[in-house]
């Protein structure tokens, strides 16, 4: 084996400019799949981060059927059982967010609006999506208060200000009416038009009164310290729970239609990632076929002496693999401090494209990731590229033959 | 003496022709331990394809080859692959040595192959360049030699792993007068000493001149097989 490494390893320096263009292909084709893989991934990861902290959380505890059907009747009771079930696995949760939400009229005078009310307790809702950021006038409540806060656009829709009346109308738990007029404490700011035109937020206690739901959630979300632990905790934590009236969803289960775009996105990436392999993957299959071509006599003459086709085909497989090997590393090497240095300092962007971040809620940089396997990915993908390229030759040294090979 | 190679009725049509080449023609033949053969012969008379089919690169159409006992002709590829290793000691026109290796170690590649152990493997090698006069030569690779430096390894690599016989295909055809007599000194004297068959094929009447045994071949048959007594 080491004579065939041996071999390998100094024919693929007879030509070393040859060899040097070839392993630079490869190279390049890596920094550049590396570069587009961390960035891309990075963007997502900003957006997936946005969607958990703005929207769904890593994981969240609803009734059973509340996912399919979003009503208040589909309430969950958050009594002992989910209680316990959450601390028996808190080294894991970092915090839990409890929410009871659902959609309502406003109305101020002769005006009405549509709006989505959202019962929360502001400190932990702070603490998962800086809601008190948010907030450009008025103060915001605390658990026990008994006034609303509402989004800037159902401000100006309804005409209203800080310490105006306003009334809500909506259906409560199991048919009851929900209804009560609530002091406006403060007006937020978001960023999405949708958030902007329609939130309203009361105290979870006051929701929940207000809802005819005492006691009961329509999600607890929680908030986990290692995202990798979510599907195993959802599993972990359904254990405890009876099935007949609990469940976990993930944020992919959450939010099917985002997890389908970025599908959709990575498809669109590995489709371009694929063409820069394929050009490598040519890039070796030519320096290959050259090589065998030229040393066809040689091999000829080597299967004469004794050699069996096995080394000889293990020769040129070898070759192919170093040239893929030594191109691979250098392309990480190369990639590796560019993409860190993007990680580390994010490109920040400006006008037209800070402003559509910024509307969804993302911060007006492009960020780069650095997650082992982007690099893990280029690596075996060249791998097997390059075993696939070497058995090219392999298939012609099994069919050659040695005498008219060795009269070349 | 002992047989080392026998032939009986051995044939060899090419059928991958326009028309049929009858390459060999019921040749039989018999090789003794130390023979220094010279297999001559016009162009196309079959010297090469005679060389083949008994170095086991060929397969004969009809006929045996008998070498130690086994008929080669009937063995399998793979078969084939190993008895060459272990048998047979191959010179090409070409001198063929591997050109990233250095001499010693295309010396040592047969021997390496048949997985001899390391420290006898190079004190055989070393020996045999000696032998060839190359000693001062041993690191250095094919394309810092010249081309009868390069035959000379490619006798001791031929005969380093001491091969029932050797086939050298017209070996002193690219060689000037002085590096073919000088080559054809060493085989010579290796002959003698270590009593390993050498057959040739040759065009080369230097080399003809000095061999003990010379086998005329005409359209594939056997035409004349003179014995000469040499110093």
């Amino acid at each position: 084996m080491k004579t065939l490494l041996t071999l390998a390893w100094r024919n693929l320096w007879r030509k070393k400019r040859r060899t040097f263009i070839t392993v630079s292909s490869v190279m390049f084709a890596v920094v550049l799949a590396i570069v587009l893989m961390s960035m891309v991934n990075g963007m997502k990861q900003q957006m997936i981060d946005s969607i958990i902290s703005n929207i769904s959380g890593h994981l969240q505890i609803q009734d059973v059927l509340y996912h399919d059907e979003p009503t208040m009747d589909h309430a969950m009771e958050y009594g002992k059982e989910v209680q316990d079930a959450v601390a028996a696995h808190d080294e894991f949760i970092e915090y839990t967010v409890p929410r009871i939400e659902g959609f309502c009229l406003a109305s101020k005078e002769l005006s009405t609006r549509g709006v989505y009310l959202m019962g929360v307790l502001p400190e932990k809702e702070d603490r998962m999506n800086n809601l008190l950021s948010r907030l450009k006038e008025g103060r915001m409540f605390t658990a026990e208060d008994d006034f609303v806060v509402i989004a800037r656009g159902v401000a100006n829709q309804l005409n209203l200000s800080v310490g105006d009346t306003i009334v809500l109308l909506g259906q409560g738990f199991q048919g009851m009416t929900a209804a009560g007029t609530y002091q406006v404490g403060g007006i937020l700011e978001f960023p999405l038009p949708e958030q902007n035109n329609t939130l309203v937020y009361m105290p979870l206690q006051e929701a929940q009164h207000f809802f005819a739901a005492p006691g009961r959630l329509n999600s607890l979300i929680l908030m986990l310290s290692d995202v990798s632990m979510a599907d195993h905790l959802a599993g972990s934590i359904q254990e405890e729970l009876d099935d007949e009236w609990y469940t976990l969803k993930t944020w992919e289960e959450l939010m099917p239609d985002k997890v389908a775009a970025f599908e959709a996105r990575d498809a669109q990436v590995r489709v371009f990632a694929w063409v820069l392999y394929i050009v490598a993957g040519f890039g070796i299959f030519g320096t290959i076929i050259t090589m065998m071509y030229e040393r066809l006599r040689e091999f000829g003459i080597l299967l004469s002496i004794g050699l069996k086709r096995s080394q000889l085909a293990g020769i040129c497989m070898l070759e192919t693999l170093f040239i893929s090997i030594i191109g691979v590393i250098a392309g990480v090497f190369v990639g590796f401090p560019i993409v860190y240095w993007f990680y580390a300092n994010p490109i920040q962007l400006a006008d037209d494209l800070a402003e559509v971040m910024i509307d969804f809620g993302l911060e007006p940089f492009m960020s780069f990731s650095i997650a082992s396997d982007i690099f893990v990915y280029q690596v075996l993908t060249i791998f097997i590229i390059a075993l696939v390229v070497g058995l090219y030759p392999v298939r012609k040294l099994f069919r050659l033959d040695m005498i008219s090979a060795a009269r070349k | 003496m002992k047989t080392v190679i026998k032939t009986s009725e051995l044939s060899k049509v090419y059928t991958n022709t326009a028309v049929p080449v009858h390459a060999l023609k019921n040749v039989n033949l018999e090789f003794k331990e130390g023979e220094f053969t010279a297999i001559v012969g016009p162009s196309g008379s079959g010297k090469t394809t005679f060389l083949n089919v008994i170095g086991g690169l060929d397969k004969p159409t009809e006929g045996h080859v008998v070498i130690d006992d086994v008929d080669i002709a009937t063995m399998k590829e793979s078969q084939l692959f190993d008895f060459r290793l272990r048998h047979i000691g191959f010179v090409f026109q070409a001198y063929n040595l591997i050109p990233v290796l250095t001499a010693m170690e295309n010396v040592s590649f047969i021997m390496l192959l048949q997985k001899k152990e390391k420290k006898e493997m190079q004190r055989r090698a070393k020996e045999m360049l000696e032998q060839v006069g190359l000693s001062d030569k041993l690191d250095v690779r094919p394309s810092q030699l010249s081309g009868g430096q390069q035959q000379r390894v490619a006798v001791a690599r031929a005969l380093a792993s001491k091969p029932d016989f050797v086939l050298a295909d017209e070996p002193t055809a690219n060689l000037d007068t002085e590096s073919a007599f000088n080559l054809l000194d060493i085989m010579l004297r290796l002959n003698r000493e270590e009593n390993i068959t050498l057959i040739f094929s040759t065009h080369d009447q230097r080399v003809i001149e000095k061999a003990r045994r010379v086998i005329t071949l005409v359209d594939g048959a056997v035409d004349k097989d003179e014995y000469f007594e040499r110093n």
